[in-house]
């Protein structure tokens, strides 16, 4: 992301930055009355409910609750408990703007906290409030924004800023005031069919990030100026979201170009180079623009256009070439807003065969012959438990794709939900028909709002194609999909809750059995399958059960979408074959881990997951061996870490991230994480007796076998595993010594020989902890510094480092 | 259907929980968030048992029968496993089961009871508490030096209550004829299982220990059920008034568990009263098992409590919108009747 570079003293943020119109007070009841009646009256609307009155009210006033109780079914109780459940619902007013700060694991290992920190010094927020003074703006941390390759990330209200550092809140808000109101028009009108070339954006959560929005706006303008005959056209997600904004040029002659990292004002030229204007003088007012830039501007010779396409695309076919695409087959080149696109790719081939050649029964077995498995986690049989539903004779039948993806640093759900809605609602549709299923549910997280939106639009095109709602392609078949956003809870992830929460109730789960597949959603039978399960369920019937399960290791069949992120040199999301090893990932595909580090261990199944060390990364991914290995596939998180990670850190993040997400039901999960990260806490403070290192393991197994659900089950496994594979780090830490240097309370900073006292450091410094001392070394006063790492960033001679404070003790 | 519990063949109906069919045989499996005839819930997961061929812990209280079922209901494991679920609620659980008077009192007498009936006018109560207590032939307080009225709370607060003398009065009350034979030596205190909120400290436990030097100025003048009603409306009723009723008590009784150090605080310890039905809430004792959510039903005209926030930080509560004192008018009773711990009481 960029942004205009402003001085410390030409921000100031006030007020004044900003002249939007502060609201009145809206008459609470008839903006209760307008939602209920668009609703519905039912208690299992509560959450449809409460998320619009607060998208019109900004937050829950309890004026509202009641209105809410008086003209619906719903009960006092029942809202309170509900609203208190998901994250998403606020009980009191914020800031006009909002600010949220990532707080996803590769965020974290990137410093998300110091980051949050940064912005609420800035804002001059304490720690008991969350909205500025002036109610300009609120901070949220939110668990994760899902754009894990730009970390860390922060969003103002829609827009996203990657790759932040602390030092650069102020600018951050500055900018964002100076630019927030500049719209956008994303107008699709290609109109005519003779382009002379097509011309794609990745318009991706990640890519947005990136600023491909600003891309397309300008290739809108240019369009324009040059009147050139140009398809323009926003794909979804290729995966390369460490490159974004990513811009591919198709010539007439089928010749591809791409380019990386592409800058705004990189566009012209680019664009230009590969197609040339129609009239003359338009093709002579770039030669003179270009001209004149070429005096001007020392950038033009760095310009993408003068790299060679060899080293331009070295990398990116490095990373795309030795993955398998069926979840993500066509990416890059469907639009994922074009239903007569995905009609032309043979979209909609596999649901057609089924309706009209295939009888129910043999599609169960093809999906059981191919080995799939559910890419939720734990990896049941996709076809067993679709035999299982199927063999239900209750009515009606629902089923549910499960997209609340809320683990920290995975974003694959939220990915081909952006990118490919046709060919998971395809899935579903399949699904549907061979279960003898009338009914089709997406429960999509509500912090993935363009996921949301995409699967909407997609739905709308397939009604009005008669590919969803009454006889299917004119056939018997009958099914009609909505849409239910999740209100921010990651046990709802757990299939049980999931039910709970579509009606209408608190998130917590209940024992299994029975399975929803006998008693689900409203009490009937329902399947719940993820995203990308679903997903690969198209290619499977178009390609055979063979050709699929020929991908993969013995009992995991076909491929994996993960999101790589973290201390990797070329982060993304990567659709890979099954039994792929670590190694691979990390070294090939990802191009290693950042220069001057070295490898340490992969994070694989966030927080259910563990921490596999670098000198088993010959493993190769399947379900049995991660699970060997004491970590899980999760969804699919992949975040490196590297010799800068402190694993007693990383492992009180995840806990952290648990203990708050756990629904509170069951004993175990309520009380033993808790008791788990106290004790972490105490070790990464340097509190702790060694001793408690042994109690911790113990609650450790008490927890995963005594807890109901798979949460409070798996909460352990990243403390299982770092103990396993880095107990001396923990030792090191009840000793007080952090050896990765990260854990705030053994560590502090100091200025060494290198310091040319060039007092970058002070003018940094936000607590005056250096004082000013020009061309002699500086010195930071401990009792004053907040250890917020901007000296550090800021040095520019490598003279701020840190140290424990035991050895500082020592010398 | 068949299946084996602690290796015994038991026939099980189809749809059963193994809770259900073990009692049927007579194995019986502690349980504190569960009651027959209300959805269960499996919260506090102390109903723990082993299903021997996947070696997984599963509650029984939801757990359904199925065929070919082999389950350790009493094994060391699931010993082990039910222990830690009590061990890991009472760290949560930040009450006190007696009051210190009682605690220091030689003879055990239910102090904070015996005020609670004076001090509502209970009066045949009292003097049958009185009688229940009293097992030697006179009351021990004549010749005691007062230990209680060294460890009242209130002492802290003013002056301690003169609970020597009102005692005293009671027991003259006591008809001589009534007086029994009990030999039996009262239930002792100190080998029953008791929760503190935090750990004694040593100059509090003195004083406990300490003679009581210092009589008060309440000490005397106590003559008549009037006068020893109003001082014992001064009590604080330090104790917790499920004392003789804790199915978390009795469980960790039973356990020989002792009270952990180090508790967790998050639950406030303030009561809550509902002024017009008596009800009192003390989150601090709550399991949050949730049974008294389910047993009353919540409606617009009479709010129930209700679960509110999520994980570590969920607590029971009366709704948003309503006040602790609008709820349940007519449900309170069977709220307090079902819950397992003090949590729910009424003021007597």
């Amino acid at each position: 992301m960029h942004f205009r570079k402003l001085s410390r003293q030409e921000v100031n943020i006030d007020s004044k930055g900003c002249d939007c119109k502060t609201g009145t007070d809206p008459d609470i009841a008839s903006i209760v009355k307008e939602v209920v009646e668009a609703t519905g009256r039912e208690k299992d609307k509560v959450i449809q409910i409460l998320q619009e009155v607060q998208k019109k009210l900004n937050y829950l006033p309890s004026e509202a609750l009641k209105e809410i109780c008086r003209v619906t079914e719903i009960t006092p109780g029942q809202i309170s408990g509900v609203s208190t459940f998901y994250n998403q619902f606020r009980h009191l007013p914020v800031g006009k703007h909002t600010i949220k700060i990532c707080a996803g694991t590769a965020c974290h290992v990137k410093g998300s906290q110091l980051i949050s920190e940064a912005f609420k010094r800035d804002l001059k927020i304490d720690e008991y409030t969350s909205t500025s003074p002036d109610d300009l703006f609120s901070i949220e941390e939110v668990a994760c924004l899902g754009c894990c390759t730009l970390a860390p990330v922060v969003q103002i209200d829609g827009k996203t800023y990657g790759h932040v550092k602390p030092t650069q809140a102020q600018e951050i808000i500055s900018d964002f005031l100076l630019t927030h109101k500049e719209e956008i028009h994303l107008n699709d009108d290609n109109k005519g069919n003779d382009f002379d070339a097509e011309v794609r954006i990745g318009l991706g959560s990640c890519c947005v990030a990136g600023g491909s929005k600003e891309i397309l706006g300008r290739l809108f303008e240019l369009r324009e100026e040059y009147d050139l005959n140009i398809k323009l056209k926003a794909v979804g997600c290729v995966g390369v979201c460490n490159q974004t904004p990513l811009l591919e040029i198709i010539t007439k002659t089928n010749a591809h170009s791409r380019y990386t990292n592409v800058r705004k004002e990189q566009v012209e030229d680019i664009l230009l180079k590969h197609i040339k204007p129609k009239s003359l003088n338009k093709k002579l007012k770039y030669r003179i623009n270009d001209l004149a830039d070429t005096f001007i501007f020392d950038g033009k010779l760095n310009s993408p256009v003068n790299i060679p396409i060899e080293s331009r695309e070295k990398f990116l076919n490095n990373f795309l070439s030795r993955q398998v695409r069926i979840a993500t087959y066509n990416s890059g080149i469907l639009s994922p807003v074009s239903l007569d696109e995905y009609l032309l790719l043979d979209g909609f081939e596999a649901l057609r065969k089924c309706v009209h050649l295939y009888d129910p029964e043999s599609i169960i077995e093809m999906i059981l012959k191919s080995g799939l498995r559910g890419r939720g986690g734990a990896g049941f049989p996709t076809g067993e438990k679709w035999k299982i539903f199927s063999g239900d004779s209750g009515a009606p039948k629902y089923v549910v794709c499960n997209g609340d993806e809320g683990d920290p640093g995975a974003f694959m759900d939220r990915m081909l939900l952006e990118s490919f809605p046709f060919r998971i609602i395809e899935g579903m549709l399949i699904a549907g028909f061979s279960t003898g299923a009338t009914e089709g549910i997406f429960y999509i997280r509500a912090e993935y709002p363009l996921a949301v939106s995409r699967v909407n639009n997609a739905l709308k095109l397939c009604y009005e194609k008669g590919i969803i709602g009454d006889k299917v392609f004119n056939s018997g078949f009958s099914f009609n999909i909505r849409v239910f956003e999740g209100a921010g809870a990651f046990v709802c992830g757990e299939e049980t809750a999931l039910i709970a929460s579509l009606e209408g109730k608190r998130g917590t789960p209940h024992l299994r059995p029975p399975y929803p597949a006998e008693v689900g959603f409203m009490g009937k039978p329902t399947l719940v399958n993820n995203v990308e399960t679903l997903s690969l369920v198209p290619w499977i019937i178009n390609n055979g059960a063979e050709a699929f399960s020929t991908i993969g290791t013995e009992k995991s069949k076909g491929t994996k979408v993960f999101a790589l992120a973290g201390k990797i040199a070329k982060g993304g999301l990567i659709e890979v074959p099954m039994g792929i090893t670590i190694k691979d990932i990390v070294e090939k595909i990802g191009n290693g881990v950042g220069e001057g580090r070295t490898f340490k261990a992969v994070q694989i199944g966030g927080p259910s997951g563990g921490c596999i060390p670098a000198s088993m990364s010959d493993t190769a991914i399947d379900y049995e061996e991660l699970t060997r290995m004491g970590a899980m596939m999760g969804s699919g998180g992949l975040v490196v870490l590297d010799d800068t990670d402190c694993m007693v850190d990383v492992t009180k993040y995840f806990l952290t991230f648990t203990h708050k997400q756990s629904c509170g039901k069951c004993t175990f999960c309520r009380v033993g994480t808790k008791h788990m990260l106290e004790i972490i806490t105490r070790l990464s403070e340097g509190k702790a007796d060694p001793k408690e290192i042994d109690v911790l393991e113990k609650l450790c197994n008490e927890v995963k076998s005594g807890s109901l659900c798979g949460l409070g089950k798996t909460a352990p496994n990243p403390v299982i595993t770092g103990l396993k594979y880095f107990r001396e780090e923990f030792e090191a830490h009840a000793k007080g010594y952090c050896p990765a240097k990260k854990c705030r309370d053994l560590i502090r900073y100091e200025i060494n020989d290198n310091c040319t006292g060039c007092t970058k450091c002070f003018q940094e410094c936000p607590v005056n902890a250096i004082a000013f001392k020009p061309y002699e070394k500086h010195i930071i006063d401990q009792s004053l510094c907040t250890k917020c790492d901007n000296c550090r960033v800021v040095c520019p001679d490598n003279a701020v480092e840190i140290v424990n404070i035991r050895d500082a003790a020592k010398d | 259907m068949q299946l084996k519990i602690d290796n015994k063949e038991i026939y099980a109906r189809e749809g059963e929980t193994i809770l259900e069919a073990a009692a049927r045989t007579g194995i019986s499996i502690p349980t504190m968030c569960h009651r027959d005839g209300i959805e269960h819930y499996s919260s506090c997961m102390v109903c723990m048992v082993r299903e021997k061929k996947t070696g997984s812990f599963i509650p029984s209280c939801s757990a359904l029968v199925r065929e070919g079922m082999e389950i350790d209901a009493s094994g060391a494991e699931v010993i082990s496993i039910r222990k830690r679920a009590v061990e890991l609620l009472l760290s949560e659980h930040r009450a006190e089961c007696e009051a210190p008077c009682r605690v220091v009192c030689p003879a055990g007498y239910n102090i904070p009871k015996m005020n609670r009936f004076l001090a509502s006018g209970k009066i045949s109560e009292a003097i049958e508490l009185a009688l229940s207590e009293i097992i030697t032939p006179e009351i021990k307080c004549i010749t005691c030096p007062g230990y209680c009225e060294n460890a009242c709370r209130r002492k802290k607060v003013d002056i301690p209550i003169s609970i020597r003398n009102i005692q005293l009065f009671v027991s003259r009350n006591i008809k001589s004829d009534n007086s029994s034979d009990n030999t039996e030596v009262r239930n002792d205190l100190n080998k029953l299982f008791s929760s503190r909120i935090g750990r004694l400290d040593d100059s509090e436990l003195r004083e406990w220990l300490k003679e009581c030097t210092d009589p008060g100025a309440r000490f005397s003048d106590i003559n008549d059920f009037q006068s020893a009603g109003s001082e014992a409306q001064s009590c604080m009723h330090c104790d917790c008034r499920a004392s003789n009723d804790c199915a978390l008590r009795e469980i960790a009784q039973e356990f020989s568990i002792k009270d952990p150090v180090g508790k967790l605080i998050y639950a406030p310890i303030a009561k809550k009263i509902n002024q017009k039905t008596g009800l009192i809430f003390e989150n601090a004792k709550c399991i949050k098992c949730g049974l008294c959510v389910r047993v009353c039903e919540d409606s617009k005209d009479e709010p129930a409590l209700c679960f509110m926030h999520r994980g570590f930080i969920s607590i029971i509560s009366e709704p948003l919108i309503e006040e602790f004192n609008n709820i349940l008018a007519t449900q309170a009773e069977k709220c307090i009747e079902i819950c397992p711990t003090g949590a729910l009481s009424r003021f007597k």
